[in-house]
């Protein structure tokens, strides 16, 4: 009896923008507190969060063929409050809304006004979180339904939208990139609490009282996803940065840190922390194996 | 008000899709859709061996999370405690299907709306007096009827069978299974 | 349940026939929301016909839901003793056969590329009477042949027209079904068949035979009820199959040893004074030579072969005893020794003996002769036979068991490669794929120099031929009525449920009589399908109108009455323990022990086929309802036991090469505790290699690539299970 994964990869592409877009606007609210000089990389990250959020809701509203076929549908969106998807459009609704007046008060070259950032900040968060419950509730999968899913993708997904706004800087102005250093911090620290988080979470899931949690940590670890999670995910997502990052923080030296050479390195530990992300999403959707009736799923 | 629920004894199913096929011309369903699947337990080993076989479709849970994760209403209880499917608010964001403990949901390819099993009772004179399944089971596995009603069929022979929802207490099921 | 919750019920169910529901005045059934929009704003006509099923060749009667001249559901007829309200899953699933994609839609021959092109069936038919005529002329009428998998209109019609043209060929595919089964049994009794009484028996034993995997609906309810009613049924299988839900008692037994496990339960019988020697006495001969000739077949001796222990034979032996004679062997049909192997035909034979033992004839619980109804003498000079033709079915010499109303249709395919037979006309028939090894067949009817297919879709068959003619599927036609057995004997009949769907297809009884028109025999059918089921109806005080209108009409004053002494049909007109035309046609006069022809070397297994209960043969492969449930559950997989794939190194679902001098192929497969070390089974209905046939081509493997052509002596089947393989996984 064999099971098919009910959501492919555009859901992971959506839950993957939707995180991104969430810890971009945070990372630009961040700038905003630590950093305020960087201003263009504060309207990098303004940016980013509307763009890359529209662009996972269109992906979203695609999979949903139903909807996709008789749109006035996508209205009734908001009649189950007991449904964390009405919750997380809630979430998405206003953050977009939140992320294009900042990203637009920007561009114009006006003032945001410090609430707007604080809030679309709040949403951001609110919206990675959501990313994480809409699938933590799902009872039927022991990787989703437990309490790790959630931090994960918020650990995640502020990781992720950090990396994208590092990444735009490091072309468009490496001098401030070279200067938001508590940025770069906070942003290193990321995937090794990821790495703890995934550990756990592989962890309480393969102890879960079905096997499916076992076969879920499996085919993660073990099965047809296993390379895609140790490559991709925990070498390219999670160890690389980590490495690349320590020696370019706390061991190389400050000209080499400012260099077009150091840039580069920084571009690859970011573009792997993004392809983790994304790795991580499709993942977490794929190898989960649903509870078992009366014999295992394969 | 009725709480209709149904009772199966896999000690008599034999395995033979009839329930699934027949279920799939009253409901007009396509090649793909169908509402009952099946799992298979070999239970001993070689020569002392016996196979179970056990149709799942959906349970009408009254704690049913279809429902409570549908975002748009689609999935609601209806009267008589029969879970529905209206067609018409569905979006196809398939986090019922994900929900469903059972894996008894399914996507129809046509309109991309998910549907399931509606306990579909049809008037006697029009040939079928019960749920489809339950009419075209060859070895009589399957039970209709009011859960809540003590003197109905399937009440006495729940008792009397001792049946339970094929996941214990997980979403109060109801569908019984003998086993 | 109360009146109210009828009603309640009634309005939340259903969807197709909404608005239909109320044009015929039924309760309203269905406000499901938005279903299915279109087909509410349809005129909303229903209308209920009764049909038979097509699915197999069990017929079961039902009624079809029409509606807007679409076919929605189907309800099993209650009055129909086969389908006994119910359909299996194949009858709902292969109603779709009208609405397939890859119906034929017109008349193809094949051009002098290879490739088929649509023509019109004027140049059809006046091509291959022009063709029919030079066989005869050069060759004469016996060098034509036909075979079919008969059904009501076609077994009439298309050996009609063999008979008309002269030829004696016309053969079913019972060489690869029940030929043995049917012939054997013949040898010893005189009929062909009986009915196991399971529902009134204390111990019935099956053997190599499932009723809920071949399902006939009734056939599943009285198993059911014989278990509830406390019946030792025994299933002696290689495979734990699905009938083992309703079984005592799994006994698996190495594939092809049937018979010592028969003769060895009859030697406990005889040596142990067990038997009813009284009916033995008065109804048989030969008992005495058989007795001294099985003495020697002890169960120590059936258990090196049957790998039955002799203490479970004799065990099973004296359960029989202790029942009789509310107790049989079951007659099987396909399965374990239809066409099988070496020693079925005998098999079949020491099967009818061993229940003779028991004196269990007609008696309640045992094994019933039940008759059949049939059609009186047409008086209409138009209905009346064609000349007998002079020549004999083709194979009556060298298979003088083969029953003549089946005849070796794998011995015409033979004859086809050797020059003998020039033309071969196929009526429902997927001979290339099912009944031997297509490669030989592929070969041999290759040679025919005319050869026309009948069928509904493309098939292995009709790849092969000259010619491809489009019939309307079996919705789309009345056919002839249905004239059948049992405990109560009935007529059915297949009524019209659809319109014809595609214009330039045509009913069987259509095509015959225009072929026949062309081929200048006309004058035999000069008369309508309705004309003659009307006439043949009469004859039982019925006419189509009536019987249309019901579906089946049983005969209870021709019901079966337990004690009835049977009548033997045998030459001896006893039961025969000896038979001249057996030690005639080479073999013992009393069945003895006949070892199968092929033995497997080492790391070898025994392959074994068999039906699954969403699958009829190959025809059925192609039917997206069927083939999901196959795709879905695997259904395709050869089975190997757990023991095997643990010392090969296989593990469930691995992909392994399955092969043996036939044949490679590659599959996923199952391991299972329910099948016997040594054994390999192959779902008897995938492999399909027809590109046209867009659901099935290319999905599992065919089982008879792997079964090398032969035939079995003296009774002429396709020895189907005569082959072994080896497997091992991809890459090892």
């Amino acid at each position: 009896m064999t099971f098919e994964p009910i959501w492919n990869s555009i859901i992971a592409w959506y839950l993957f923008l939707a995180g991104l877009g969430g810890g971009a606007y945070v990372s630009a609210a961040f700038l905003r507190w630590r950093h305020p000089e960087a201003v263009n990389m504060i309207r990098i990250g303004r940016v980013i969060a509307p763009v890359v959020v529209i662009i996972g809701l269109c992906l979203l509203m695609f999979d949903a063929t139903a909807g996709l076929h008789n749109p006035l549908r996508f209205a009734l969106l908001l009649t189950n409050f007991g449904s964390v998807m009405t919750w997380g459009v809630v979430f998405l609704g206003v953050f977009v809304v939140l992320s294009l007046i900042g990203a637009g008060l920007d561009l114009a070259k006006r003032n945001v006004p410090l609430w707007l950032d604080v809030a679309g900040a709040v949403f951001g968060v609110c919206v990675a979180v959501y990313t994480g419950c809409l699938l933590g509730v799902c009872k039927t999968f022991p990787l989703w339904n437990n309490a790790l899913l959630p931090i994960l993708f918020l650990v995640s997904a502020m990781s992720t939208g950090m990396a994208a706004v590092l990444c735009v800087a490091i072309f468009r102005h490496p001098e401030e990139f070279n200067r938001v250093g508590v940025f770069k911090k906070f942003h290193f620290c990321l995937p090794i609490i990821e790495l703890v988080l995934v550990a756990s979470l592989l962890f309480v899931t393969a102890s879960n009282a079905s096997p499916a949690g076992w076969e879920s940590v499996m085919n993660l670890v073990g099965g047809d996803c296993a390379l895609a999670f140790w490559f991709l995910f925990v070498l390219v997502g999670l160890v690389l940065p980590t490495a690349l990052e320590t020696w370019l923080l706390f061991f190389s030296p400050k000209e080499f840190e400012e260099s077009r050479k150091a840039h580069w390195i920084s571009f690859a530990s970011d573009a792997g922390v993004l392809i983790g992300g994304f790795v991580l999403r499709l993942l977490v959707l794929i190898a989960a194996m649903p509870l078992t009736m009366v014999v295992p799923w394969y | 008000m009725a709480n209709y629920g149904m009772l199966i004894n896999t000690k008599k199913c034999i395995g033979c899709y009839a329930c699934r096929t027949a279920c799939q011309r009253q409901n007009n369903l396509l090649p793909d859709e169908a509402f009952i699947r099946f799992e298979e337990r070999e239970v001993g080993t070689y020569p002392s061996v016996r196979v179970e076989h056990v149709p799942l479709q959906c349970m009408h849970c009254e704690d049913a999370p279809c429902v409570s994760v549908c975002p748009t209403g689609a999935a609601k209880y209806g009267t008589d405690g029969i879970v529905e499917v209206d067609q018409g608010r569905c979006i196809g964001c398939l986090y019922c299907v994900a929900a469903c403990p059972y894996q008894v949901r399914v996507r129809n390819s046509q309109t991309g709306a998910v549907d399931k099993c509606r306990f579909c009772t049809v008037a006697a004179d029009d040939g079928t007096k019960m749920c489809s399944c339950v009419e075209a089971c060859l070895t009589g596995c399957r039970i209709f009827g009011d859960l809540d009603d003590p003197n109905s069929e399937i009440s006495k022979a729940i008792i009397e069978t001792g049946a339970a929802p094929i996941a214990g207490d997980l979403t109060k099921a109801k569908i019984y299974y003998v086993r | 349940m109360s009146e109210n919750a009828i009603t309640r019920r009634s309005f939340l169910a259903g969807s197709a026939g909404v608005a239909a529901a109320a044009a015929v005045g039924f309760t309203s059934f269905g406000a499901w929301q938005q279903a299915h929009a279109d087909e509410e704003a349809g005129e909303g006509r229903t209308e209920a016909v009764h049909t038979l099923c097509n699915a197999c060749s069990s017929k079961c009667g039902y009624t079809a839901y029409v509606v807007d001249g679409k076919l929605t559901k189907l309800i099993g007829d209650p009055q129909n003793p086969n389908a006994s309200g119910h359909l299996c899953a194949r009858g709902y699933g292969y109603s779709q056969i009208a609405y397939s994609k890859d119906r034929l839609t017109d008349p193809l021959k094949k051009n002098a590329q290879g490739v088929f092109e649509a023509i019109s069936w004027d140049q059809a038919y006046a091509e291959i009477a022009e063709k029919v005529r030079a066989i005869i002329e050069e060759d004469g009428p016996d060098a034509l042949a036909l075979v079919q998998d008969p059904r009501p209109s076609g077994s009439y019609y298309a050996k009609r027209f063999m008979t008309a043209l002269g030829s004696p060929n016309s053969y079913t595919h019972g060489a690869a079904c029940n030929l043995s089964k049917v012939s054997g049994i013949t040898q010893a009794i005189g009929a062909g068949d009986w009915v196991s009484d399971v529902e009134n028996s204390k111990m019935t034993m099956f053997i190599g035979r499932s009723y809920c995997d071949g399902i006939r609906p009734s056939q599943v309810a009285a198993l059911e009820r014989g278990f509830e009613n406390g019946a030792y049924t025994v299933m002696v299988d290689p495979r734990c199959n699905n009938s083992t839900v309703f079984a005592s008692e799994w006994v698996p037994i190495t594939p092809g040893t049937d018979l010592a496990l028969v003769l060895a339960m009859s030697n406990v019988l005889i040596k142990n004074n067990l038997y009813d020697a009284d009916f033995v006495a008065a109804n048989g001969v030969g008992f005495d030579e058989w007795a001294a000739a099985i003495a020697e077949c002890t169960p120590a001796w059936a258990e090196e072969i049957t790998g039955i222990p002799a203490n479970t034979i004799e065990r099973l032996a004296a359960q029989f005893a202790e029942a009789a004679p509310a107790a049989s062997i079951e007659p099987s049909w396909r399965g374990a020794y239809g066409c099988a192997y070496a020693n079925s035909g005998e098999t079949a034979r020491a099967v009818a003996l061993f229940n003779t033992l028991l004196g269990c004839w007609n008696q309640p619980g045992g094994a019933l002769l039940t008759s059949s109804a049939a059609a009186g003498k047409l008086d209409d000079p138009r209905f009346a036979a064609p000349p007998k033709p002079e020549g004999t079915l083709l194979g009556t010499k060298e298979y003088p068991l083969a029953a003549a109303s089946m005849g070796s249709a794998v011995f015409a395919g033979e004859m086809a490669k050797a020059g003998v037979l020039k033309g071969m006309f196929f009526y429902n028939s997927n001979m290339a794929a099912g009944y031997s090894n297509p490669a030989y067949l592929a070969d041999a009817l290759s040679q025919l120099e005319l050869m026309v297919v009948c069928d509904v879709q493309m098939s292995e068959t009709a790849l092969l031929a000259d010619y491809v003619l489009p019939e309307t599927s079996y919705l789309e036609r009345a056919e002839l009525p249905e004239f059948g057995g049992g405990k109560v004997p009935y007529v059915a009949m297949r009524s019209q449920v659809l319109d014809v769907i595609h214009p330039n297809t045509k009913s069987c009884d259509q095509i015959f009589t225009e072929l026949a028109q062309a081929c200048g025999v006309g004058e035999y059918f000069d008369f309508t399908q309705e004309e003659l089921a009307n006439a043949q109806l009469k004859t039982v005080g019925l006419d189509v109108d009536s019987l249309r209108l019901v579906g089946t009409v049983q005969f209870p004053e021709k019901a079966f009455v337990y004690g009835t002494a049977p009548k033997w049909n045998t030459p001896t007109k006893k039961v025969q323990f000896t038979s001249e035309a057996c030690a005639k046609a080479g073999l013992s006069a009393c069945p003895v022990w006949v070892a199968p022809q092929t033995v497997p070397e080492d790391g070898a297994f025994r392959l074994v086929g068999g039906k699954e209960a969403i699958m009829t043969h190959t025809q059925t492969a192609n039917i997206p309802e069927l083939m999901n449930i196959a795709e879905q559950y695997g259904l395709d997989r050869p089975w190997i036991s757990a023991a095997d794939a643990k010392a090969l190194g296989i593990e469930d679902n691995d992909e392994c090469v399955v092969e043996n001098e036939q044949h490679s192929g590659t599959s996923k497969v199952r391991v299972t505790e329910r099948i016997s070390p040594g054994v390999v089974y192959i779902p008897s209905h995938f492999g399909c290699t027809v590109p046209e046939q867009h659901t099935a081509y290319g999905f599992g493997l065919r089982i008879m690539d792997y079964v090398p052509f032969h035939i079995e002596p003296a009774y002429g089947s396709a020895m189907t299970q005569e082959a072994t393989v080896k497997i091992k996984k991809v890459g090892a």
